[in-house]
């Protein structure tokens, strides 16, 4: 079977000649279908970029990368937010929901970008904000909900296409440790019912949740612990 | 994409991000509202003055008439033997002119006026007493108050009876009883037979009448002031009115009637040939001037507007970078990003768009009322006022949306 994700020799240089940054130096990572791995690494050390990357947020400068079977560097930018629309699922630390857009529309909205019908739309978001809980705020704004609750509806919006890849960066980072311990119990039981989770910290604690911790390092991929 | 209803949620979301900046939505659609305002208002205040003029000449008896008056055919010195065996503008004219394009022609009429002493028993007066023929009572707007109007008969023979106009009637037979008296007008005795309704014309409502002259007529047959009080032997006239209605007919009959009374005159121009539709033309095409001028300070405004629009885009970009960021992370493609910006200019755009059009009604009313004449509009303007604030507010849009659009996502989703 084809991974999830796989990276050969991926690099990544900001700026130009003189005042260059090689942010990865080269990274061959692997993660398998089903997998649930850990990306950890000091800040700076490329994790972020790295993550850019994987969730084809950015390009890579040289190597390659494959989503899922589909290439991805060299791809314009309208591909790029489709491959983002149709295969990755985001989970920021601050949430990064739209405040102005109810709950349920804020679920919504990736699959309003997949032109999925209105009706559809509506019922799998509920169904979504069901699965993670908070079904009662569909009406509700961002603001009036507490961060667990926010996060959970990011959860909720980055299953939204059903994605290749759920990507969350330091998901727990602005919660405190029981809400976070709750995020991380639905990310978990996500794993469990097969989903492809690639978890960015820097909390040791957290790390030790998923099956690989991969880290990073000046660029490079240091240490892998766990089954690869 | 249609069924899944994108065009709808775009719509929403800008309904939403204008109702959340409210301060800022405001004055951004004010300069369209105020352009919308002013292309709307210039034109209906053009469009109620020409509408007002218009009236006027239909009033004044007409579109369709073609005058021909005689003309000095010496500037200089005295008359060469031709130009004074030169025979003026005659009787003889109309009818040439009347058989030139005879289906044409609805009517032609003629007059030959006089400065005579006018003496009734209560006044006595030097007055210009008009001698008219053909059809001048309609074709020059009159109507019949009391009594009646010539016969052909009388037109025939010159019969010494008067019509007087409202004013005439006032003065000569001051207590209201002119019909069937006598008078005299020169050494003539001649008999009222009728009485001219009252001509009333106000360019604006509180003006004087504009038609206070044609109200002091006094009307004689042409035939009479001919034979009996100024005439000559060559029936010299003042004016010949054609009345040609089909006005795609009318210069052609021009060109051919000119030649006709040309060949008449011994080859001199003396004569002059007065089509009003063409002034009413030159007038409208004078018209068109304000109108340009009018569109033009709209989309001045339009313009300035559109540039401070640009202005509050670009500041507001910044506060919105993370919302195009976190859009584009879940998949959003920089034309989706555009097409939301796009929307929500657009639907400022309508929305002040339509508070102008209130705005120059009220505008237009209040001056129109102002200057004392009827406000008239028409959908022209409406289309023209909205469709330039239409284009130039998608003009504005361009330049912030497609910014929007060109966004990294992954600098736009770290940007604080």
């Amino acid at each position: 079977m084809n991974p999830i994700i796989q990276t050969v020799g991926l690099t990544k240089v900001y700026g130009a000649n003189g005042a260059a940054v090689h942010a990865l130096r080269g990274i061959d990572l692997t993660v398998e279908k089903g997998e649930f791995v850990a990306l950890i690494g000091p800040s700076g050390s490329g994790k972020s970029t790295l993550m850019a990357i994987l969730g084809c947020l950015d390009l890579p400068t040289e190597g390659t990368y494959t989503l899922d079977g589909r290439q991805v560097q060299g791809l314009a930018g309208g591909e790029l937010a489709r491959i983002r629309n149709e295969k990755v699922g985001f989970v920021f630390q601050s949430y990064n929901l739209l405040p102005k857009a109810s709950i349920v529309r804020n679920v919504e909205l990736p699959m309003l970008y997949a032109g999925v019908g209105r009706k559809e739309r509506r019922e799998r978001a509920l169904a979504l904000l069901e699965k993670v809980g908070i079904a009662d705020k569909a009406d509700k704004l961002p603001a009036t909900l507490s961060g667990g609750q926010k996060q959970r509806v990011a959860v909720a919006r980055a299953l939204a296409n059903e994605p290749a890849l759920l990507l969350a960066d330091e998901p727990t980072g602005a919660l405190d440790s029981k809400t976070g311990a709750e995020v991380l119990d639905l990310f978990r039981e996500l794993h469990s019912q097969g989903n492809t989770l690639l978890l960015v910290t820097h909390d040791p604690s957290i790390a030790a949740l998923a099956e690989r911790r991969v880290e990073i390092r000046d660029g490079l991929i240091a240490v892998t612990e766990g089954v690869a | 994409m249609k069924a899944s209803g994108a065009f709808r949620e775009r719509l929403f979301g800008a309904w939403v991000e204008i109702r959340e900046n409210l301060g800022r939505s405001v004055l951004q659609a004010l300069g369209v509202l105020l352009g919308v305002a002013s292309v709307l208002g210039g034109f209906s205040i053009s469009d109620s003055q020409r509408k007002r003029a218009d009236e006027m000449f239909v009033k004044m008896g007409g579109l369709d008439k073609l005058n021909v008056q005689p003309r000095a055919a010496i500037k200089d010195g005295r008359p060469t033997a031709l130009q004074q065996a030169n025979l003026g503008l005659r009787d003889a004219d109309a009818v040439g002119g009347e058989a030139l394009q005879s289906d044409a022609i609805q009517g032609v009429s003629r007059q030959k006026n006089t400065r005579s002493r006018v003496v009734s028993a209560y006044a006595d007066q030097d007055r210009q007493v008009s001698g008219i023929g053909g059809d001048f009572i309609p074709a020059n707007g009159y109507g019949i108050a009391q009594g009646r109007g010539f016969s052909n008969m009388e037109m025939e023979i010159g019969a010494p009876v008067v019509v007087l106009g409202t004013e005439a009637a006032n003065t000569f037979f001051p207590k209201g009883d002119a019909l069937g008296q006598s008078m005299r007008i020169g050494d003539i005795p001649v008999t009222v037979i009728g009485t001219f309704q009252e001509r009333v014309f106000r360019f604006r409502e509180n003006q004087g009448n504009q038609f206070w002259w044609r109200n002091r007529i006094i009307a004689v047959p042409a035939n009479l002031v001919q034979r009996r009080m100024n005439g000559d032997a060559y029936r010299r006239v003042d004016r010949v009115t054609f009345r040609i209605p089909d006005l795609n007919a009318m210069s052609g009959f021009a060109q051919q009637l000119k030649n006709l009374v040309k060949s008449n005159h011994r080859l001199q121009e003396d004569f002059r040939l007065d089509d009003v539709a063409a002034r009413v033309r030159r007038r409208q095409s004078q018209g068109s001037v304000y109108d340009i001028i009018f569109m033009l300070s709209g989309v001045l405004a339009l313009v300035g507007g559109g540039i401070v629009n640009v202005n509050i885009q670009m500041a507001s970009l910044k506060e919105r970078v993370r919302e195009v960021g976190v859009k584009m992370a879940i998949g959003a493609s920089g034309r989706e990003i555009f097409k939301g910006f796009m929307t929500e200019a657009l639907l400022l755009t309508a929305l002040g768009g339509f508070a102008g059009l209130v705005l120059g009604i009220g505008f237009s009313w209040i001056i129109t009322a102002s200057i004392g004449i009827p406000l008239y509009m028409t959908p022209a303007s409406f289309v023209w006022a909205y469709g330039l604030a239409a284009a130039f507010g998608f003009l504005f849009a361009l330049y912030p949306a497609w910014k929007a659009s060109r966004l990294s996502p992954m600098e736009a989703l770290r940007y604080e």
